[in-house]
């Protein structure tokens, strides 16, 4: 659904975009996080035609962003961080514009605007000014404009920035339903929890490119996609670890990454089947496990091995 | 119609300066109306009509200059508001083209001056009751004006597209109109003093009359004229501040393009 592919874009000596490529399948809710001036917003504005690419190729939906502006327009919605509203409008004529913005046929615009104003639960409200509203509501009415043309593919651009947190769990819950209609989503965030939890994949930016972390990946998978691939597996043990380790090294499939008295950690390539197998087998062989679990790399953990450390 | 006429025309009748710069216009013509007639009648006796080609004249240049110092800032904020409150974005992201944003702002702030122009017609009135004057000077001033303010429109709304705040804008909007109203005839003025012209304005050289077909007061004053007598004086004027107003217009485009970078 999204293709992008060595995109470049400067501004004036400094290389905003160098050769940045990311592929979203259809029904897909990717990620997108990197440092301050990684290049994100840049590269949610050329996707969403605000900005033409110096070189290099954007299609969305099949269209190419350069070529064809008009009809990526109609099936992308797009979410800049701060929310760009009429304060002076009342919350009805704001929808009411952007459905004749978006060229909705007059006699749908109605229904269009009450369904946007259900799905923001903003309908008590239709006749308050902008103005009025608070934050979150503010956001979710941007939301809200930004579903009326019932968009194939969302680019979001730091959604959540200054809203509370209640106000978060509500957009992040937006997002899981929106994706779950099967519209597309690139959402680019500084916070790492919300991407863990609703993006099926998290791309890494930096300078523009794709950048790769510890283990050579440019993309977090953060659901499993892949049985086959090795799981990490965290085994809790009463004071025998060593010997938990040197019983886990001989079982096959089964790599110890770590081993203390009290925890190992190992990997185990397979099915869940391997796993229990192991797991019989360290109780079989004496050990008393107390925990058995797979710890989650965490995207805040992952992204420090990518990034490293310092702020940038 | 055009979405963003719609949206203008209730965002500009919502603001305070919606009613107060409407009433401060009719109330300032008023008064000067009021002091031109109590002028020429206290002049000693007259005809009416004389008075009535008196108020006229006085009507007409007033409500020029009291237009050209309202316009800048009806257009000069048009798309710097839309930076300033990060709603460009939005616009640009939309189905709306270039074009249609441009037109949606230059017509909104077009009816506005168009609106006053409306409500100075009770004033107007008061002109035909003394005679001399006749709805073709009526037609041909008030098309003057509306070309001399859509050209000061057009000019504002690119200088909206060129800065990034309407305070700027605005400045540089008022600057061009000095330039065009005061500094045009203090060039023509020093290039005058230079030339021989014993034979009248015919016999001034194009190139010292030039400055003035960009002026706004010039080219008033050359509607005046009797119907025969337009070309070439107003005609020039006429084509000089469309050329201008539609050269303005491609530049704002071009910076609307582009504008996503600044957004």
């Amino acid at each position: 659904m999204i293709e992008i592919s060595q995109i470049q874009k400067r501004y004036g000596g400094s290389r905003a975009l160098d050769g940045f490529s990311l592929r979203v399948e259809k029904g897909e809710l990717v990620g997108l996080v990197g440092p301050n001036g990684a290049g994100k917003t840049t590269l949610i504005k050329i996707l969403s035609t605000l900005i033409r690419a110096d070189s290099g190729v954007a299609r969305l939906a099949g269209f190419d962003v350069g070529a064809d502006p008009l009809a990526v327009k109609r099936v992308v919605g797009y979410m800049p961080d701060q929310p760009g509203l009429y304060q002076d409008m009342r919350v009805r004529e704001f929808l009411e514009f952007f459905t004749e913005a978006f060229h909705i046929p007059s006699q749908r615009r109605r229904a269009v605007v009450d369904q946007g104003l259900a799905a923001s639960g903003l309908g008590a409200r239709a006749e308050s000014f902008v103005e009025e509203l608070s934050f979150g509501m503010k956001q979710r009415l941007f939301l809200a404009k930004t579903l009326l043309h019932c968009p194939q593919v969302l680019l979001l651009d730091e959604p959540a920035t200054g809203l509370d947190p209640l106000a978060r769990v509500d957009l992040r819950d937006q997002l899981k339903h929106l994706n779950q209609q099967g519209i597309t989503i690139l959402l680019s965030s500084h916070i790492l929890a919300d991407l863990q939890e609703i993006c099926s994949r998290v791309a890494l930016i930096a300078e523009g490119k794709n950048q790769q972390d510890s283990a050579g990946n440019s993309i977090i998978e953060l659901r499993d996609r892949d049985a086959s691939q090795p799981r990490l597996y965290e085994v809790g043990v009463l004071q025998d670890g060593e010997r938990a380790g040197q019983l886990a090294g001989a079982v096959a499939g089964v790599k110890v990454l770590h081993a203390e008295p009290a925890r190992i950690v190992v990997e185990i390539s397979g099915d869940a089947a391997r796993a229990a197998e192991f797991l019989r087998q360290l109780v079989v062989g004496g050990i008393a496990v107390v925990r058995f679990d797979r710890p989650p790399a965490t995207l805040e953990q992952r992204y420090r091995e990518a990034f490293g450390e310092k702020p940038r | 119609m055009n979405p963003m006429i719609r949206k203008e025309l209730r965002q500009r009748m919502r603001e305070r300066r919606g009613w107060i710069l409407p009433s401060l216009y009719l109330l300032t013509l008023s008064a000067v109306i009021c002091f031109a007639y109590y002028q020429s009648a206290t002049m000693g006796a007259r005809q009416g009509w004389q008075i009535g080609v008196t108020l006229f004249l006085t009507l007409a240049y007033t409500q020029l200059g009291l237009l050209l110092l309202m316009a800048p800032i009806f257009s000069a904020g048009a798309l710097t508001i839309e930076k300033e409150q990060r709603t460009l974005p939005g616009l640009l992201t939309s189905l709306l083209g270039p074009v249609q944003i441009w037109w949606g702002k230059f017509a909104a702030s077009l009816m506005f001056i168009l609106l006053l122009l409306v409500i100075g017609t009770p004033v107007l009135s008061a002109v035909f009751a003394f005679g001399g004057v006749g709805p073709w000077e009526v037609g041909i001033v008030a098309f003057t004006t509306v070309v001399i303010l859509g050209t000061i429109s057009a000019i504002s709304l690119y200088w909206s597209s060129a800065f990034r705040r309407s305070v700027h804008a605005t400045a540089v909007s008022y600057v061009t109109v000095v330039l065009m109203t005061v500094v045009t005839l203090i060039i023509f003025g020093m290039a005058m003093s230079r030339v021989h012209a014993e034979n009248g304005w015919h016999s001034i050289p194009l190139k010292v009359r030039a400055p003035l077909y960009l002026n706004p007061l010039f080219f008033l004053t050359s509607a005046l004229v009797p119907k025969n007598q337009l070309y070439p004086e107003w005609i020039t004027c006429l084509g000089a501040f469309v050329a201008v107003a539609g050269l303005c217009a491609v530049l704002t485009l071009r910076n609307l393009r582009r504008s996503g970078e600044i957004s």
